[in-house]
């Protein structure tokens, strides 16, 4: 290679005025990221464009794609991958387990509260008919014991650091959380195609996750000791179907649909070539709407007849459980700082973003009058999908948001626009500052585990906000650092 | 395992198999038109349509409208591992993904004139898919639902390929001393079922209808033959059925079904094969093969909804209507 085309990826790197996860300063690399960023200026960007190109030849051979607004005929996409990794230090990553630990538990006594005394809704901590008029509030589901006393067994977080660097909850996902199989992969495909970089750190491995899962799925079992444990998909079609196939595999359990199952005499079987086989452990990828058209959406297809009534008779366990969805509501989630202070007697470790509930008159004033300047939130959606970003909107969005608040308060929270951190990212042919956010993944069954890692996702568009793979991110490997032996 | 995966597998070893007798007939087309001139061999070996030349070609290996052309084989076969692709290796999975991927790939159109070439590429493709499933799989459930599938379809294609030419096969096996455009028509018969130079190493003499009916047919150690096939296919229905029954469930009509067809293989001469009628021997053989397929189905795969399950369901709604009422 000529001396030409080794021109560095790096000292052009300007941070700007955000938190930049790399750089303190322009020049001046943050201590964690010294290693990395010696790598990197070796580097030049010809080598860059041949791992970048590698990686993602090796997503496509294997399959680790998403099709697109569930069209099944559109093109499979893969989801880009940013070779410069993410790296977290020891220090900050014990504070952000402890942080998520901390909320999770107290998420999980608040649904057992709402789903049986309701001792929180005689305060005037939370409005009752706030929590009861949730969407995602099974009144079905009233009064059914969960195994450990567990709804979340899987939950999905997503941080963001502001530009102080301060690290926040954006919002918790508790019902269907997807990603962690790019977790996994996205550490062996950068370990494939660029080994060298692994040699300067010690990485916390995150391969694990699959084995954990299963444990946590295992130790929800209805009472029998050697259960059987299913992985429900909707089919093929599903954006997050790869991940379905393969947690299944990772876990050595059947990937079932639908068809798949039945109930006969108050339990679940699966219709295998043997005949058919008990099922006692659920874990689902199908949203509570779908789980059971007996119960719930008639003209569903995915789900299975008598699901729900079978697991509320104790004799099969869903994971996560149905009705999650009351908690992780985007109004609801305001009050989780309350919620942790009701049920645990502390304050929060990890931070809410400001939050504006649309709901309160006060605080829909404020909504409406500043609504440029906030990120404005339809509260059960997800994705990325039904919001707006006040400060990039043109008017008559605006205006068509300040209409939708007034007509469904109920529907919509809004927060301000934060200066997410950014890192370093390939883009052509340098590395550009990009906006980033994390998703940790915690497995919640005898006890509460946090996946060192978790997913980093990029907006990949200059100045873009919006990280979500489904409206144009990427994705980087996260290194969770080994605490230093002392 | 689950019957709708068992159901896929079969599938996805029916389609690869399919793919790569479909990419043997191409091959063979090729050397008829080259050697044969301008006489018309095609309509006998691919089946009645009105096409000769690179059309032919086209139509066999890239036309999305023939469902048993080359890339419509390999979209079937991936279309269906991409919902079952934990029941396979990674390898298998990703030989036919990437296969697939190269074939989607606009930049890829072919010249017309590659077709044979082509479809040599795929069927190598296939073939090591083949080969990753014989070295990376357990010999349990899939493993055996991959055998039946490949070997069930393989039986029938050489029993077609066979019934396509029977009339002249039954004609010719009078004559002593074929001539030279009979000998490559007897070659091309060999060539589209794969087994030109086995049938040279095994008779070491000219290719004479009985013969070359007796190697495709009967032949016990040839893997292209239709007894190898259908030994193979029992073998691995035999595993399947008895695994059935240790659970306590009937193994179904498909063993019977299949093992007739292999009993007719087994214990019948070629010589009985030709006074019987070798139309007649074959479509039977086809039939019986088309049947057990179907009593496969019926028990293994779709696992016909048990009687019980509605009344089940029923059950189960009143007893949480009945729960809800309470509270």
């Amino acid at each position: 290679m000529t001396t030409g085309s080794r021109a560095s990826v790096l000292p052009s790197y300007a941070p700007g005025e955000f938190w930049d996860e790399m750089f303190a300063a322009p020049g001046q690399v943050r201590p964690h990221y010294a290693d990395l960023a010696r790598r990197l200026t070796t580097l030049s960007s010809a080598d860059v464009q041949k791992r970048q190109r590698a990686a993602e030849l090796s997503f496509q051979a294997q399959g680790i794609t998403f099709s697109v607004n569930q069209d099944p005929s559109g093109p499979e996409k893969t989801m880009p991958f940013d070779l410069v990794p993410r790296i977290v230090t020891a220090e900050e990553w014990t504070r952000i387990e402890r942080g998520l630990e901390q909320r999770v538990r107290a998420l999980n006594l608040f649904l057992h509260d709402i789903y049986h005394e309701q001792r929180i809704l005689r305060t005037d901590l939370i409005p009752a008919e706030l929590v009861l008029g949730a969407r995602g509030y099974r009144r079905e589901f009233r009064n059914v014991d969960v195994p450990l006393g567990v709804y979340t067994h899987v939950v999905g977080s997503d941080l963001v650091r502001d530009g102080r660097g301060t690290w926040f909850v954006l919002e918790d996902n508790l019902r269907v959380p997807s990603g962690v199989s790019y977790v996994v992969e996205n550490r062996r495909v950068l370990k494939r195609v660029w080994p060298q970089i692994f040699t300067d750190y010690r990485v916390r491995p995150v391969e694990g996750y699959p084995q954990d899962l299963l444990e946590v799925l295992r130790a929800v079992a209805p009472g029998s000791d050697d259960p059987t444990v299913v992985l429900l998909t909707p089919g093929v079609h599903n954006s997050a179907f790869f991940e379905h196939a393969f947690l299944a595999k990772s876990m050595g359990i059947d990937l079932v649909q639908g068809s798949d199952l039945f109930v006969d005499d108050a339990a679940v079987y699966m219709r295998t070539t043997r005949g058919r086989r008990r099922v006692d452990v659920i874990y689902r990828r199908v949203d509570d709407d779908f789980l059971d058209p007996l119960a719930f959406r008639a003209d569903s297809l995915l789900g299975v007849p008598g699901l729900l009534a079978t697991c509320r008779m104790g004799r099969v366990t869903v994971a996560n459980a149905i009705g999650t969805g009351l908690a992780d509501d985007k109004a609801i989630y305001a009050y989780v700082p309350t919620i942790i202070k009701y049920y645990l007697g502390e304050d929060e470790i990890l931070p809410n973003v400001k939050t504006y509930v649309a709901d309160d008159p006060t605080d829909r004033a404020y909504i409406l009058e500043h609504i440029a300047q906030l990120v404005v939130k339809s509260v059960n959606e997800s994705g990325g999908y039904g919001m707006l970003i006040g400060p990039h909107a043109p008017k008559k969005d605006l205006d068509a948001y300040r209409a939708r608040v007034r007509d469904d308060p109920r529907g919509y929270i809004a927060q301000p626009t934060l200066a997410l951190s950014r890192h370093p990212t390939w883009s052509v042919d340098h590395l550009e500052g990009r906006h980033v956010d994390l998703r940790p993944f915690i497995l919640f069954g005898r006890d509460v585990k946090v996946t060192p890692g978790g997913l980093t996702r990029v907006a990949l568009r200059s100045g873009s906000l919006v990280v979500n793979s489904s409206q144009g991110g990427g994705a980087k490997d996260t290194w969770v650092l080994e605490a230093e032996p002392c | 395992m689950l019957s709708r995966v068992a159901d896929d597998l079969y599938w996805v070893a029916r389609y690869v198999e399919r793919g790569i007798a479909v990419s043997r007939l191409v091959d063979v087309t090729r050397h008829l038109e080259l050697d044969a001139g301008t006489e018309d061999f095609w309509a006998p070996l691919v089946g009645a349509i009105d096409l000769a030349g690179d059309d032919v070609r086209f139509y066999l290996t890239s036309d999305t409208m023939n469902p048993d052309s080359l890339v419509s084989c390999v979209r079937a076969a991936r279309t269906l591992s991409r919902g079952i692709r934990e029941a396979m290796s990674s390898e298998m999975w990703e030989e036919l993904n990437s296969l697939y991927g190269s074939l989607a790939a606009p930049t890829v159109a072919r010249p017309r004139g590659e077709a044979v070439s082509f479809a040599r590429l795929v069927r190598e493709r296939l073939q090591s898919f083949q080969g990753l499933a014989e070295s990376t799989l357990a010999r349990d459930e899939p493993w055996h639902f991959l055998e039946l599938g490949k070997f069930v379809e393989r039986a029938d294609d050489v029993a077609r390929v066979l019934n396509r030419q029977s009339h002249l096969l039954a004609a010719g096996s009078q004559t002593k001393d074929p001539t030279g455009p009979d000998v490559v028509r007897w070659l091309a018969v060999l060539r589209s079922c794969g087994s030109a130079e086995a049938y040279a190493r095994y008779y070491s003499l000219r290719v004479e209808p009985a013969r070359l009916v007796e190697f495709l047919l009967l032949n016990p150690i040839f893997p292209q033959s239709v007894r190898f096939s259908l030994t193979g296919a029992c073998l691995s229905l035999d595993a399947l059925a008895a695994l059935r029954s240790a659970a306590g469930n009937e193994p179904g009509p498909a063993v019977r079904t299949l093992g007739r067809a292999r009993a007719q293989v087994e214990l019948t001469a070629i010589d009985e094969v030709f006074e019987r009628g070798l139309e007649g021997f074959l479509s039977n053989i086809q039939e019986l093969i088309a049947q057990a397929s179907e009593e496969l189905s019926a028990t293994y795969l779709r696992d016909e909804p048990v009687p019980g399950r509605l009344v089940g369901v029923a059950r189960a709604t009143m007893i949480m209507a009945a729960q809800q009422q309470q509270q």
